[in-house]
């Protein structure tokens, strides 16, 4: 990995570790929403929703229209895909260490057999 | 995406051997040496110091001839039960260097041992840094669908 991409790593995952800002994200998997939509499920201000907005902008996650109105948020999939990579490679590192575990037991197991006939 | 609040990476295998074989392949260096790391990999270097503040210190090898050393100290030492240490990159020498800008300078893990039937169940999960990530995963997951939808409009 490089250190730009482990940066963009941090910002996503730090962006992606509070519950409102998942459940944002969520809901515009479904298409583009405006503050005002975004707010309207959450007991919060419209200030309190721009402020998480500007997170998951900064992180890369939305991307906001540029109608000084309305600027509906948008997802942005990349990021999201580069964390979910990350974690795939972590998982796979453990199930390839986990084939050679059990690759490694069934050989003593075969020699302690051997050994006791 | 609320009950996804306690996840973290989980990564779980059940092997057909004794209990006692599958702690020893955790906690003794000479064992430990003949697995752990990906495919490709191996582990030249090990040291295990299993006791509650006691140190590890162990190594991978990549296939491209990168030597990468990991260190922490465990935390919980439960006999053939669990256990948890803390986990980092190091130098040779033991000293954290960092896992990237951004990034912890070592997770936790936590490794379960559950025995039944002849069989073993054994379970690493990360916390952390880890649960985060996975949320990346399930949000990945939960939206993929959608999103390809958006990318194929871009």
């Amino acid at each position: 990995m490089t250190p730009r991409t482990k940066d963009t790593l941090s910002l996503t995952f730090s962006a992606l570790a509070d519950p409102t800002r998942r459940q944002i994200l969520a809901r515009l998997a479904n298409g583009e929403l405006t503050v005002t939509q975004l707010a309207e499920p959450f007991k919060m201000t419209m200030p309190a929703v721009s402020k998480h907005l500007k997170v998951l902008e900064r992180a890369g996650l939305i991307m906001r229209g540029r109608e000084a109105q309305w600027r509906p948020a948008k997802l942005q999939a990349a990021p999201l895909r580069e964390a979910a990579d990350w974690v795939e490679q972590y998982r796979q590192n453990w199930e390839e260490s986990f084939d050679r575990l059990d690759a490694y037991l069934k050989t003593i197991q075969n020699e302690e057999e051997d050994s006791n006939d | 995406m609320d009950q996804l609040e306690e996840r973290q990476i989980e990564v779980s295998r059940t092997f057909e051997s004794p209990l006692e074989l599958l702690w020893k392949a955790w906690t003794e260096p000479e064992h430990f040496m003949k697995w752990y790391g990906p495919k490709g990999f191996t582990a030249p270097t090990c040291e295990i110091d299993l006791r509650e503040g006691g140190r590890h210190l162990w190594s991978m090898l990549s296939p491209d001839g990168r030597q990468m050393y990991y260190t922490g100290s465990y935390k919980e030492v439960v006999l053939m039960e669990r256990l948890v240490f803390s986990d980092g990159m190091s130098d040779a020498e033991g000293n954290l260097i960092g896992m990237g800008e951004g990034m912890p300078e070592s997770w936790d893990v936590t490794v379960t041992f559950v025995h039944a039937d002849g069989k073993t169940t054994v379970t690493v999960s990360h916390v952390g840094y880890g649960a985060s990530a996975e949320h990346a995963r399930m949000g990945w997951e939960q939206a993929i669908d959608k999103l390809t939808a958006v990318l194929a409009k871009v």
